[in-house]
């Protein structure tokens, strides 16, 4: 088994106990008899609303979950697809609904645990305030800690609860009169107006499932079992909640509906005060006390295991955004002695402590604030999904995918803001200030911080020209500006071009503000073990040394910040693709004969690989550059764009005089100087040198090369990396021409995932 | 080739084997492993290769992400290669870490396990379940219990 495989131990009854457990515990043991006294028995309608609205936004964190199983659940896929801004808005909203939604529970937990022990009225603190910041410190502390026991015991208190939960309905299904349930003033006493605003308080009851996504890297065979476990846990508490609401309110009139213990007092009245047994044997009494306090019991496990996820969650959701920088990784050190991010679980504790202390005497603005911020994830959440089919990007490629799209995903963020309007107005402005200080965040700290730019802008700016200026303009106004500048990346193998390299890479990144990535790549022979060669580091070590040492002091004459790495690899050249990856280069440089040299091998795997640029590729043919003037043949097109750029790069740092050149038929002269001038004044290069030739392009590159001393070739045709490399490019010019050749290529949009998301 | 080389050591005529032979270090992020690899350095072992479990929840979610647990590994290896420059690394995945560390013994056919006791008061390590003595208890192989030296946690 690979190391990937052995880290995934959640199978799908561990992925549903994750969802069923956080969900259950406030809708059956908290709400019901809050919820009942707003809208009466209809209530159970509202429950089933809340469900459905639930649906429709799981199966899109299904289907997202799927195509990207990594930590961090909504936040994640948002911030990838719409860029760091609304990312920092779900990241803040995913986080403070989360102790939110903690706090929630934790009262929830005060209300049972008051039911059981006198608690004390301190201060402006109820007793059930006091009971719930209690319980707040406990799983507060538990998590810090790191207790391994509390995580076995999640998926026991599940099966617990449920067999509680199925034994109270039987016994109440005895009890249940229709009469009860209709009341004296029918089904709908407040009128059906009352459904929505009802269920705009329960929908906390359902905001469990979106953590099973959150974790969906430690899932085995996430393309099936996060589905399952995410639509399933949704239809199981939907039922569920339906089910027993009904016989609650068929055991006990809602007006009656106890609103801080309702299970434990309906538990007592469904069970008979004492059972008869047969024969000799002795009358038991006391049963409807013992279930209610079984109830009780339950009741607190429920509400703990809730609280219990929900911080675990929020711990994942910092992490996730520590590694995009939106906030500072200082937030997601982990304990040297118990192995958890303490710190982001005691911030996340000290905001459920707060709001338990400040909002905890209503427990409708804890449930409503949570429940605001996680629909407003959710929509989004749905925006996302359509942003990433929209913009086609190959690589998302979902196991799972939305029935009916794209009216499943519009839907989801219809149905989310639209359950946010029947909110109050507190909550919604509660949650509104977070959204106004995440954004305010992002302008200030995390926008020059994050690298990660959203799928969305990168379409927008891809196509500036399609769109209007103000899309483009809005684009590049909220665009993140943490990435100070590209990362050049130089693949050195050969000492004898080790300086050509990085004066090209000098001067690129001299020009756009970036930094050089000189790696040494050593290609071992399979035969050879890496631990191996590494035995023989010490010559390996000096040669690498001075070749990267020689790499540090030329680009010191860009004066441009420089890095250097020393990379083992049994692959050569498909490693240059791997480091150029993983150091998220923007431009690799690299040698005709580095690229050669890998010639023949495994081409089907090569092919894939260059065929899939991660970034520009610059390859150098010759060894001894001596900048003067450069040609820059061109017919367009996007590798001479790139020959462009180099071409301007060298012109400004290096003083570098720049001749264009193109090619046309005979008796085209004067369109072709047309085209030329206005490439040159499109690419700013409106000052060079502009010659039009006109016969074989070959044989006018090669003629007019000879009196350069370099020649910068665009790729016409994507591919081109692929033909050198296998050594089928019949480019005799190349190997005509004694001035050294730069050939470019830029990748087609198609990589642009890559980019983002890293290698899968 | 892990495989190899122990084959060249415990192979060799005399059987006569080394403590420090082939030492297996486990670590548990870099600062442990910069002073465990430390307070081993004087006694200069023949081989060593540095271990760190990811603890796992193994059906419960694990206490922080996977990816972050990598990152640590990543870390704590290269802090040994600070002081052994030719370390082997292994990782294991396991929510019992005694029990990992055995089987990786095992797997790498150690010729004994080093490692330094990580404190804390009597309370927190029952609360983590007091790895050093079940390690010492547990193992078919030599247990070095590395000086802890001044360094503060």
């Amino acid at each position: 088994m690979s190391d990937e495989e052995l880290a995934k131990d959640l199978g799908l009854v561990s992925a549903m106990t994750i969802g069923i457990g956080t969900m259950i515990g406030a809708g059956i043991f908290v709400l019901p008899g809050v919820a009942a006294n707003t809208a009466g028995p209809v209530v159970v309608v509202s429950f089933v609303v809340g469900g459905l609205i639930a649906m429709v936004n799981a199966l899109s964190v299904s289907e997202l979950g799927t195509a990207m199983p990594k930590a961090g659940g909504g936040y994640f896929y948002i911030n990838k697809a719409l860029g760091p801004m609304f990312g920092s808005i779900a990241g803040m909203g995913d986080w403070m609904g989360l102790a939110f939604a903690s706090a929630f529970y934790c009262i929830g937990f005060g209300q049972y645990l008051a039911e059981f022990v006198p608690l004390p009225e301190i201060a402006f603190l109820s007793p059930i305030q006091i009971g719930a910041l209690f319980a707040g410190l406990i799983f507060v502390a538990v998590n810090y800690i790191g207790a391994k026991e509390t995580g076995g015991v999640q998926t026991v208190i599940v099966f617990i609860l449920l067999s509680i939960l199925t034994v109270f309905a039987i016994a109440g299904f005895a009890s249940f009169d229709y009469a009860t349930l209709a009341g004296e003033d029918g089904l709908a006493p407040f009128g059906t107006n009352a459904i929505l605003p009802a269920t705009a308080l329960v929908f906390v009851s359902f905001l469990g499932y979106a953590k099973i996504a959150t974790v969906a890297e430690e899932l085995k065979n996430p393309g099936r079992n996060l589905p399952i476990a995410i639509i399933g846990s949704v239809g199981i508490v939907t039922v569920i909640y339906a089910i027993l609401v009904t016989t609650m309110l068929g055991v006990i009139p809602w007006p009656d509906l106890s609103l801080d213990a309702p299970v434990a007092q309906a538990a007592e009245v469904s069970f008979p005060a004492s059972i008869s047994l047969p024969g000799p044997l002795p009358t038991i009494g006391g049963v409807a006390a013992a279930a209610g306090a079984v109830m009780t019991v339950g009741a607190l496990l429920a509400t703990a295991s809730s609280a219990n996820a929900s911080i675990l969650a929020s711990a994942r959701i910092n992490f996730a955004m520590g590694r995009d920088k939106i906030v500072t990784n200082w937030l997601n050190e982990i304990h040297p002695n118990y192995a958890t991010p303490y710190r982001s679980i005691l911030v996340t504790g000290a905001l459920i402590i707060v709001f338990i202390a400040a909002l905890g005497r209503d427990i409708e603005i804890l449930a409503k604030a949570a429940s605001v911020l996680h629909l407003i994830v959710y929509a989004l959440m749905n925006v996302a999904l359509i942003v990433f089919r929209e913009a086609d990007v190959p690589e998302y490629d979902p196991d799972f995918t939305v029935p009916l799209y794209p009216i499943t995903p519009i839907l989801g963020a219809v149905l989310s803001l639209g359950l946010v309007a029947f909110m109050d107005a507190i909550e919604i402005a509660l949650s509104g200030g977070f959204v106004v200080a995440a954004l305010v965040w992002y302008f200030l700290y995390a926008r020059n911080k994050t690298p990660q730019q959203g799928v969305l802008s990168e379409y927008i700016r891809s196509r500036e020209d399609e769109l209007p200026d103000q899309v483009v303009g809005a684009a590049d106004a909220v665009a993140p500006d943490g990435n100070d500048g590209p990362t050049i990346m130089v693949a050195l193998s050969n000492p004898r071009t080790e300086s050509s390299l990085i004066t090209l890479a000098g001067a690129l990144a001299k020009h756009e503000g970036g930094r050089v990535l000189a790696t040494h790549i050593v290609t071992v022979p399979d035969q050879t073990s890496l631990e191996t060669a590494s035995e023989n580091r010490e010559q390996l070590d000096t040669a690498s040394e001075k070749l990267l040492t020689a790499a540090k002091a030329d680009a010191g004459e860009f004066d441009v910040p420089i890095e250097t790495k020393t990379i083992l690899s049994h692959r050569g050249f498909e490693e240059v693709f791997d480091a150029a990856r993983s150091n998220d280069a923007d431009t690799v440089v690299m040698g005709y004969g580095g690229a050669r040299f890998a010639g023949g091998r495994a081409e089907g795997t090569l092919d894939e690989l260059t065929h899939d640029l991660p970034c520009d590729f610059l390859v150098l043919d010759g060894q001894d550059l001596d900048l003067s003037d450069v040609l820059v043949p061109t017919a367009g097109g996007r590798s001479s764009d790139l020959s462009a750029e180099i071409a301007r790069a060298l012109r400004d740092t290096l003083g570098v005089d720049v001749s264009l050149l193109h090619v046309v038929d005979e008796g085209e002269e004067a369109s072709g100087r047309e085209f030329l001038t206005e490439w040159g004044t499109d690419h700013q290069l409106g000052d060079a040198e502009m010659l039009v030739e006109t016969g074989d392009v070959e044989t006018a590159i090669e003629q007019m090369g000879e009196g350069y001393s370099l020649v910068i070739i665009g790729a016409t045709e994507r591919g081109l990396l692929s033909r050198i490399v296998r050594g089928s490019l019949v480019f005799d010019t190349i190997d005509r021409l004694e001035t050294p050749v730069l050939l470019t290529e830029r990748p087609t949009a198609r990589s642009l995932w890559e980019r983002l998301f890293g290698r899968r | 080739m892990a495989d190899f080389l122990a084959n060249m050591t415990s192979g060799s005529e005399d059987q006569n084997q080394d403590l420090l032979a082939h030492v297996l270090l486990p670590v548990a992020h870099e600062e442990d492993a910069l002073a465990t690899a430390t307070a081993l350095e004087p006694y200069a072992p023949e081989r060593v290769t540095a271990l760190h479990v990811v603890e796992k929840g193994e059906g419960v979610p694990d206490k922080t992400p996977v990816e972050q647990s990598e990152e640590i590994a990543a870390e704590s290896y290269a802090a040994v290669r600070a002081v052994f420059p030719d370390a082997d690394e292994h990782t294991a995945y396991a929510r019992d870490i005694v029990g990992a560390i055995l089987d990786a013994a095992d797997e790498v056919d150690a010729s004994a396990i080093a490692y330094r006791a990580r404190g804390g008061n009597r309370l927190m390590q029952f609360l983590s379940g007091d790895l050093s003595l079940k390690l010492v208890t547990e193992s078919d192989r030599p247990v070095i219990a590395l000086p802890r030296g001044d360094t503060a946690e």
